[in-house]
């Protein structure tokens, strides 16, 4: 028996159907908000109902918005999307404002399962001017060349460049100067 | 001095080549003595410079006016991250970003854009205008519950809490360079200024 179920899946990030490629289409398909109408634990809900829930059908009109009272019951919305996935979140004790943000949550999502990205980034092109080898921008020359090579063989010696060695001259005529000073003064 | 020097190598030992044109000094070694080849550059005149890199920039326009470029990727930074893209690519911006589903947002810091012949490189972005990046926000989600966990060694203290950060998925439309290449159009070159010695 395996264990893979038991641990988070990791993978690359992926849209639904190319999603976004042509053009957008949201993946919400179906909400189902259940409350109870005389529970407590159902104000938020039936104020969100109230007040808000025409609106975010007008918003929405690609989602269909189910309303089921259920009697002695805590709320609850349930999403469903076109993948087939569902969505549960339980709403108890929460305020209008809370109820709207995890139903706005719903509209935004895509409906896959939680999944750890190894990357944040997909493509499937991955390059375009071709890929880099150590013998990219290399001396062609090189290609033909009988080893061992006298100046390639041994650490490279940085020499000096030209900035450096008028910086110690210049060090160089500015020690000499104070040391000129240091006797004039010294007489 | 170094003249004599390079003339005394070459005299000795006929390795470096005529036209002198390597960057880097090499050192020779040869019977326990080094001997410095001090480099000798043929710079290109001014004036040859100006006209490689004109005509070099009239290519690349004459390619982008053809609508020969092919493929183009960019390098783009979003919200702190840089990220290299070609069309129908997916990134995801990872924090709290208020754009979204279904928005189409122009992404205007280009740092970079290449395609198979010519790359654009920013000092360190390009001019605005000059690259259109089109995406369109395709998905906001939570990412997966990651645990943050704190140890204090031999102190009898250790917290485990867990947090889940926003994700912002985009998908790359289009990647188009919009104008023509070294021709700002209402850039103002600001006079370097230099800190006094």
């Amino acid at each position: 028996m395996s264990n893979s179920h038991l641990f988070l899946t990791a993978g690359f990030p992926k849209a639904p159907l190319n999603n976004g490629v042509g053009r957008y289409i949201g993946q919400l398909q179906r909400v189902v908000i259940k409350f109870c109408k005389s529970h407590g634990s159902s104000k938020g809900v039936r104020e969100f109902i109230e007040s808000n829930l025409i609106d975010f059908s007008r918003a929405n009109p690609g989602v269909a918005v189910y309303v089921k009272p259920r009697r002695h019951r805590g709320p609850s919305i349930t999403a469903e999307f076109c993948n087939g996935e569902t969505g549960y979140i339980d709403v108890k004790c929460m305020s209008r404002d809370e109820v709207y943000k995890w139903l706005n949550h719903f509209t935004t999502q895509s409906g896959k399962k939680v999944m750890r990205y190894r990357k944040l980034w997909h493509t499937e092109s991955p390059s375009i001017q071709g890929v880099w080898s150590p013998h990219t921008f290399r001396d062609p020359a090189l290609n033909l060349a009988k080893f061992p090579l006298e100046n390639h063989a041994g650490p490279i010696i940085h020499q000096p460049s030209a900035t450096e060695l008028l910086i110690e001259m210049f060090k160089k005529q500015q020690l000499e100067r104070s040391g000129e000073s240091d006797g004039e003064t010294k007489e | 001095m170094f003249s004599s020097l390079v003339r005394g190598v070459l005299n000795s030992r006929a390795i470096l080549p005529k036209c002198l044109k390597t960057c880097s000094p090499s050192v020779l070694q040869f019977s326990n003595k080094t001997q410095l080849a001090v480099a000798q550059e043929v710079l290109p005149s001014d004036s040859d410079i100006r006209l490689t890199t004109t005509n070099t920039i009239q290519k690349v326009n004459d390619l982008i006016a053809q609508g020969a470029e092919g493929r183009l990727f960019a390098v783009v930074h979003v919200a702190g991250k840089q990220f290299k893209i070609t069309p129908e690519d997916i990134i995801i911006i990872e924090g709290y970003w208020p754009p979204t589903n279904g928005d189409q947002i122009n992404l205007e810091k280009v740092m970079l854009v290449g395609g198979t012949d010519f790359t654009l490189i920013g000092r360190p972005v390009l001019p605005q205008g000059l690259v259109t990046v089109r995406a369109t926000v395709i998905e906001k989600d939570l990412s997966h519950t990651k645990p943050i966990f704190y140890k204090k060694r031999r102190k009898q203290y250790q917290r485990l809490n867990f947090y889940r950060s926003h994700y912002t998925m985009l998908r790359i439309n289009e990647i188009v360079v919009s104008s023509d290449v070294n021709n700002p159009s209402d850039t103002v070159q600001v006079e370097r200024t230099l800190a006094s010695p």
